[in-house]
């Protein structure tokens, strides 16, 4: 099936024309980005059940761009009638001119030269198999108190196991004098947070599931609670970390977060502007071991951050980013192109319209290699196996590497004893990890349950992974 | 549209609800070296609506809930629709009972600032000027900023009687400051303001230039080991942020937390056992940032922990109702009593000082903290060098008896209390 249109962007259309075409009149350029999205969370846990519409991405509005005399400058609003076109278009006129009257002795407005529109034309829909809206609220919250009884009823030491579900179906239309763009997407996740306690000291085990789709997300949750218990039972066990380098085995959530945190926002290209990021010096040059291709791109695979166009009008592309060890490009927001002179990677994207765009990732991957995994840990004399990766944290700058993750297992004379180590701190320089990565399994895993954000703040859904990598890094 | 809301709910015979109306202006500004790059303005208006069911099951009463944005433009039938959805939702959320906030008092407060003064175009113009201001230096400089100008608007309504709300501004926005040699760095720095305090931003930007050079001439990492660490600006936030977590009524209800109020729960190790405290002990109050909460709760201060003894727990209506204590609402900043040491004194012994981590973290549930060493300065007992990469490694439980924190203080939108803070023993991985 495939995801509907927004009946509400429909009836707004001609009134956003008329907008519009007010606004080319004044503007050298005008563009409006309108976002009709629902997005609800179902949750289950001791403490209770919920069902809510997510504040962050739920919303109806409305983003103008326009460029004058060169100059950037945005307006958001949420209401629109036929009859306040001209009400809505004097005050987006009187606010942006009010601002930026005054700036700082020295700083100037930056002028942009010839913004391009190619004529484009897109209607699109993303595919599910079952709606989430149509499955029916008392149906989700029956799955999922289900499985969070089960968990409770694992162990004693299980004092709680948070099972959740969320979708968000979006209409996005993008008009400006050469585009018309509509696109309709549905994806849906979901995950299991089992909790074990003991004395002061609580542990979670997490396993996540992420679609482009419907409630079908759910399907495979259930068959990973006893993995999630058992994560967390063994955490409540787990030793500190003796600080040092080893051989590590990362699982395909460890690999993403490498790709995703150390790497991908390094070759956001808003930061080659800003003189921000290294990379911008090592197109051409070898970053990563022979074995790595790297991807971003909102078609690279059918994941969370699928689109067809991004929130600035550019088409969706699959970026290839790392090539068998070489840097071969970033991503990049229209902006950003146009600081650049190069062409926009459609990676342009908006918390909602009453943000700004940047470069943002997508779907961020490794591409799979040839090893097993057990292969892989075989091959280890001492070292670890990586798992759940817990947060993470990027430097563009000084690729310096800050990851999180809940667990090291112990790896001895090929095999893992048992032995468990928690939490755990990578860092070191993310050339040196990617170019000692010496085996890479023959298949990847990518999810996105999480956000992505740029800084503190504009958060994004995005999906990362790839297939286990073996590395040499350096543990705290 | 408010209207349109209350005729719904009476058509759909919802007799338990509260209405959330929040107004956002906002000024945006948006610079790229000595370039603005952008500017924005925002008008938006969102209606979010609660309703609530109350329903029996097992021979138990249940009341559930379930939440929907509505939109202005929308039509009666899709209001109707919207809500009557969620009001079925709300009969599958199986909830123990409880009662709704009650109106004490219904009054609009404007929240006092001097931001009020100006438009939010002035107000992100000034603030832009006490930003740029301090980029003066030869060898250090502001790479980027963004600076927001926000009045936000809330209007609460409830079944209850409740109509009430506020408005309040605030200036937001973040930089990048860089220094090119000896080696080409950066420091990332957030602020927040609920004031034109321009003298705060000036000094910020001025110490972060300052730390950005400092970076720029650390090489090394500290070598692999266990360290006196030293924190200070907002990561001491973090650390006591354990505290208000472990208090909070969901924990308490759920049994994720054992603390009690009455209990000195600073005096408690890893094993839950009670231990003597040596260091310093904490004493913090929690302030709210807006004066009601979502749910119709006027909120004030509140103590907290009075010497590592918990005076009480905190948060929102209804796990507070269950645990049958005085609904707080929720707090968006933390005021904690300054130590017994000076940063001078904290400075006698070898020390690691970290004043910029590329992300510092607190696990609320594990207690753990730690994050990247962005910079920090390594005592060795004869010289202080400048340190950059590694990581540290700590325990607030295993911390907290032998803490000790500066009587030097800092003040900000979500932080009032020590400058800095020092542990023992603390583990860095380093070369």
């Amino acid at each position: 099936m495939k995801v509907k249109e927004s009946e509400y962007l429909k009836a707004k259309k001609p009134i956003l024309q008329k907008l519009l075409n007010k606004l080319l009149a004044k503007y050298e350029y005008a563009s409006i980005l309108a976002n009709d999205s629902k997005s609800t969370n179902y949750s289950v846990s001791k403490a209770g059940t919920s069902i809510y519409e997510d504040g962050t991405l739920s919303e109806r509005g409305f983003c103008v761009k326009v460029y004058d005399n060169g100059k950037a400058a945005e307006y958001s609003f949420n209401a629109i009638e036929e009859d306040t076109i001209g009400e809505v278009f004097g005050e987006i006129t009187e606010r942006l001119d009010a601002l930026g009257k005054t700036l700082p002795e020295g700083v100037t407005a930056f002028r942009f030269d010839g913004v391009e529109d190619e004529k484009l034309f897109i209607n699109e829909s993303t595919e599910y198999a079952v709606d989430p809206e149509e499955k029916g609220d008392n149906d989700i919250i029956d799955l999922l108190t289900r499985i969070s009884e089960k968990g409770r009823a694992f162990d004693e030491k299980i004092i709680d196991c948070h099972v959740a579900f969320s979708y968000q179906k979006y209409s996005k239309m993008f008009l400006s004098k050469n585009k018309d763009l509509t696109q309709n997407i549905l994806w849906s996740c979901g995950y299991i947070v089992a909790m074990a306690k003991d004395g002061e000291e609580i542990q979670n085990g997490y396993k996540p599931v992420s679609m482009l789709g419907g409630i079908e997300v759910l399907d495979p949750l259930e068959d990973k609670l006893e993995e999630a218990c058992k994560i967390a039972m063994d955490l409540l066990s787990a030793e500190p970390m003796i600080p040092g380098e080893y051989d590590c085995i990362c699982e395909p959530d460890i690999t993403g977060m490498i790709v995703h945190e150390a790497f991908g926002h390094g070759v956001e290209m808003d930061m080659f502007v800003k003189d921000r990021a290294q990379a911008k010096d090592f197109i051409g040059k070898q970053v990563a071991s022979e074995l790595i291709t790297m991807h971003d791109g909102a078609c690279t695979i059918p994941q969370v951050a699928t689109y067809f166009f991004d929130d600035e009008g550019v088409p969706a592309h699959d970026t290839v980013i790392i090539e068998k060890g070489i840097l071969k490009t970033g991503i990049c927001d229209a902006q950003s192109a146009m600081h650049l002179g190069i062409a926009g990677t459609g990676n342009g994207r908006r918390q909602d319209t009453t943000r700004k765009a940047y470069t943002r990732m997508t779907n961020t991957i490794f591409e799979a290699g040839t090893s097993k995994v057990e292969d892989m840990i075989a091959s280890v004399k001492y070292g670890f196996l990586l798992c759940q990766a817990s947060s993470g944290m990027e430097d563009p700058k000084n690729w310096g590497i800050q990851i999180m993750a809940d667990m090291a297992r112990e790896i001895k004379d090929g095999k893992l004893t048992g032995k468990v180590f928690s939490p755990i701190v990578m860092t070191g320089y993310v050339p040196d990890l990617l170019k000692s990565i010496s085996m890479i399994s023959d298949q990847i895993e990518a999810g996105g349950t999480g956000y992505c954000a740029k800084g503190e703040k504009e958060l994004v859904k995005v999906s990362d992974g790839g297939p286990y990598i073996k590395a040499r890094i350096r543990l705290g | 549209m408010k209207e349109k809301i209350l005729a719904s709910l009476k058509r759909l015979n919802i007799e338990e609800y509260i209405i959330n109306v929040t107004s956002y202006k906002s000024a945006q500004m948006f610079f790229v070296k000595k370039s603005l790059d952008c500017k924005r303005a925002e008008n938006t208006k969102t209606y979010n609506v609660r309703v609530y069911r109350s329903f029996e099951k097992n021979g138990k009463e249940m009341k559930g809930s379930s939440s929907v944005f509505v939109y202005d433009g929308m039509t009666d039938e899709e209001i109707d629709a919207s809500l009557g959805r969620a009001y079925l939702a709300a009969s599958f959320v199986c909830n123990p009972t409880f009662e709704l906030m009650e109106c004490t008092e219904n009054k609009f407060i404007t929240m006092e600032s001097g931001l009020f003064d100006h438009t939010l175009e002035e107000c992100c113009e000034k603030a832009s000027e006490a930003l740029f201001a301090e980029d003066n230096r030869s060898d250090a400089f502001i790479n980027s900023a963004e600076i927001f100008a926000y009045e936000t608007n809330v209007e609460i309504i409830s079944s209850t009687g409740i109509d009430s709300g506020y408005t309040k501004r605030k200036i937001s926005g973040e930089f990048v400051a860089q220094c090119k040699e000896p080696q080409d760095v950066e420091t990332y720095k957030d602020f927040q303001y609920y004031d034109l305090d321009c003298e705060s931003l000036k000094s910020l930007v001025r110490k972060t230039l300052e730390y950005t050079l400092e970076r720029a001439k650390a090489t090394q990492a500290p070598k692999a080991g266990k360290y006196r660490v030293i924190i200070s600006d907002h990561y001491v936030c973090s650390v006591f942020s354990y505290y208000m977590g472990r208090a909070q009524a969901p924990y308490i209800y759920a049994g994720y937390s054992t603390f009690e109020v009455g209990q000195n729960v600073q005096a408690v190790n890893a094993e839950g056992e009670s231990a003597d405290v040596k260091g310093d002990k904490v004493s913090m109050t929690l302030v709210p940032t807006e004066p009601m909460s979502d749910e119709g709760i006027w909120q004030q201060e509140r103590e907290l922990l009075d010497e590592g003894v918990l005076k009480t727990y905190h948060g929102g209506l209804r796990f507070s109702r269950y645990l049958g204590i005085e609904p707080t609402g929720y707090f968006g900043c933390i005021k904690v009593a300054p130590g017994s040491m000076s940063v001078e004194d904290m400075k006698k012994e070898p020390y690691l000082w970290v004043v910029n981590f590329s992300d510092f973290t607190l696990d609320d549930f594990t207690g753990h903290f730690g994050g990247e060493i962005r910079l920090a300065f390594l005592f060795d007992g004869e010289k202080v060098t400048p340190v950059t990469g590694g990581s540290i490694n700590g325990s607030i439980i295993d911390s907290q008896t032998n803490m000790h924190f500066s009587k030097e203080i800092q003040k900000s939108a979500n932080f009032m209390g020590p400058y800095a803070m020092c542990f023992e023993d603390v583990s860095v991985a380093g070369v």
